[in-house]
């Protein structure tokens, strides 16, 4: 059976949070609903599940990939082309920082920009149930489930002081 | 008490801020028109200096110059919105758009700092290798790592507007008409607002602003040093790049406080942009006033206390030389006058005044940045930055700018000023959803007998 989203238009977070008891306890899973708003309420305001993120993962890599290249890079050249200077190391550890600290820096910064369209989960091209009123402070909460619970799922909404509900 | 409905408090800040993008101030045709005029007549500028040739290094004194005053100014503005958001402050949210939108600047910075780049002599002079933090590195080392990183820099002050400009986007493509909403849906690619998007985008945001602050340094590191400090022989200072980093934030502030009286003034903003944004940041420009002296003492205190042939050098050529009416005019704009201005309380509180002493600083970061840049790039020549230090009979004169020189400066100012304005058509010079989020967490309460903000910090 195909699985279709339902979404219900509240216009404060006491009834978005009303709306999601109303989804658990009808027994919608937590992973089946999404609350949307335009702006970051404080975390668990409508009791909805935290999500897990790993948002470090993709700057850790890249600091890493790109520390390691530089120190190639620099230890590289630096073997390839012996030059004593004034008795120092061959490998001199200050004049290779600049180079280190940059490639690490711009290496962490690319994969942070590449991060953000991945993790965001973007491009979405289908918004799915959506209303542009999200932006103008309303609370969104959708419901993604089998065609049949859809019913169910909307007298929850009605019942929690739902403004509008739509289908999509 | 009943519960303030949410559309009846944010709708009205939500159609008021995207409505600010499509109605313009007035005469801002003519503003484009002049400013594009003078951009051109920059770009042209540039072009005449090249067709110059880079071997006269003291004609790109004026040029390097003015690259660093956009980097100062320009680069830095973004941190004045970093480093509050990090630390959680209310009062920022108003201006964190104004500051980080500065970042599309830095696409100007990076593309005329090109042939600043090429002028830049290489580390082998004559077969024999200058002194320089590169050591034994190949002889275009500072030309290629510099350009990577103001580039890195561009790139990340780029994505950090991105990532905080998405839910606005997303607000495009909900409410605006035309090209704007076509815009809004391409780049806000499907953001919608759930948990999971928003706790992405804040983390993106603390990120993006860390590395902005870790690059910004670094760059202010690399050009003090290779633009300036290695030009001239005998000047070793390890306070200079602190000092160049540490006069970027001050005048980072200043060009934020000026764009917020513009935006108060001609955009509209005065419901969103209020006497505490202002405060706030006058405390942090009478911070790094103070830290100027500071900076430049402790520099000074050396050199002085030193008396070696190369500390007298270097007091004799960038202090009491032939600049000392330009080191003056520094002296006073970026730390004597602010000071006794910014110490009163009530001219902390007056948006007038304090654009009057963003002026000043600006141009007192001017000032100084002729002073350091012209001094190190006259003083520079094939013989001369092989010496232990520059004898005085090799000082550069005084020298005036060239036609050339003022119309580049002009012309890079206006074409950095067009950008930033045209990016106002885009995104509102006002952050709606963070502008939703300071109503959402902030509330007036009675307390005893006295009305208090109280500020919810949910993290």
């Amino acid at each position: 059976m195909s699985k279709k989203s339902i979404l219900g238009l509240f216009d404060t977070p006491d009834q978005g949070a009303d709306a999601l008891d109303g989804l658990h306890n009808a027994g919608f899973e937590s992973h089946e609903c999404d609350v949307l708003t335009g702006t970051p309420y404080p975390e668990g305001t409508f009791g909805e599940h935290v999500p897990q993120h790993r948002l470090f993962r993709f700057p850790l890599f890249g600091a890493i990939i790109g520390l390691t290249l530089s120190i190639f890079i620099t230890t590289a050249t630096q073997i390839a082309y012996p030059l004593v200077t004034g008795g120092k190391p061959i490998l001199s550890i200050f004049a290779m920082l600049i180079i280190m600290y940059e490639m690490t820096m711009l290496s962490a910064v690319v994969t942070t920009v590449v991060g953000i369209i991945f993790e965001s989960r973007l491009p979405k091209f289908n918004l799915g149930a959506y209303d542009t009123r999200i932006t103008e402070g309303l609370i969104g909460v959708v419901v993604n489930c089998e065609e049949k619970d859809l019913s169910k799922a909307k007298k929850v909404f009605t019942d929690s002081g739902a403004l509008d509900t739509k289908e999509a | 008490m009943a519960q303030e409905t949410n559309s009846a408090k944010y709708s009205k800040a939500t159609l008021d801020l995207i409505n600010t993008t499509m109605i313009a101030p007035k005469k801002m045709k003519l503003i484009i028109m002049i400013l594009s005029i003078l951009s051109i007549l920059g770009i042209i500028g540039i072009v005449l200096k090249i067709l110059n040739g880079f071997e006269d290094k003291s004609a790109w004194g004026y040029y390097a110059a003015t690259i660093s005053f956009l980097l100062t100014t320009a680069a830095a503005a973004p941190m004045v919105a970093i480093a509050p958001t990090i630390a959680k402050a209310d009062w920022v949210r108003p201006i964190t758009r104004i500051a980080s939108l500065f970042s599309v600047v830095g696409i100007v910075t990076a593309l005329a700092s090109i042939p600043l780049i090429f002028a830049l002599p290489p580390l082998i002079v004559d077969e024999t290798r200058r002194r320089s933090i590169w050591f034994e590195a190949t002889n275009y080392s500072p030309h290629v790592w510099f350009a990577l990183s103001i580039f890195g820099l561009t790139l990340c002050g780029l994505g950090l507007l991105y990532s905080s400009s998405i839910p606005d986007l997303a607000a495009m493509r909900d409410h605006g008409t035309g090209w704007r909403k076509k815009m809004g849906k391409s780049l806000s690619r499907g953001f919608i607002g759930t948990d999971s998007q928003w706790k992405s985008l804040q983390m993106r945001i603390g990120m993006m602003g860390t590395f902005y602050f870790l690059m910004l340094m670094f760059v202010n590191f690399l050009f003090s040093i290779d633009f300036a400090l290695s030009l001239v022989a005998g000047w070793k200072d390890a306070i200079f790049p602190m000092y160049h980093a540490m006069t970027s934030l001050q005048s980072g502030i200043a060009i934020c406080i000026l764009a917020m009286f513009f935006a108060r003034k001609y955009w509209g903003m005065e419901n969103y942009i209020k006497v505490p944004q202002f405060w706030a940041l006058s405390k942090l420009q009478l911070a790094t006033t103070v830290l100027w002296f500071y900076f430049f003492y402790s520099a000074f205190i050396v050199f002085w206390y030193g008396r070696s042939a190369s500390d007298q050098m270097v007091i004799n050529l960038l202090i009491i030389g032939p600049y000392l009416p330009v080191f003056l005019g520094a002296f006073f704009l970026e730390f004597f006058v602010p000071w006794w201005i910014l110490v009163w309380n009530r001219v902390r509180k007056s948006i007038p005044s304090l654009a009057v002493v963003a002026c000043l600083v600006l141009i007192g970061v001017l000032l100084d940045r002729i002073r350091i840049f012209v001094i190190s790039w006259s003083t520079y020549s094939n013989e001369v930055i092989h010496k232990k230090f520059v004898p005085e009979q090799d000082f550069p004169q005084f020298m005036y700018p060239s036609v050339a020189d003022i119309i580049v400066f002009i012309g890079l100012v206006s074409l950095s000023t067009l950008i930033f304005i045209l990016s106002t058509r885009i995104l509102p010079l006002v952050s709606v959803w963070e502008t939703h989020q300071s109503l959402l967490l902030t509330k007036v309460v009675k307390y005893v007998r006295t009305d208090v903000i109280a500020i919810g910090k949910p993290d």
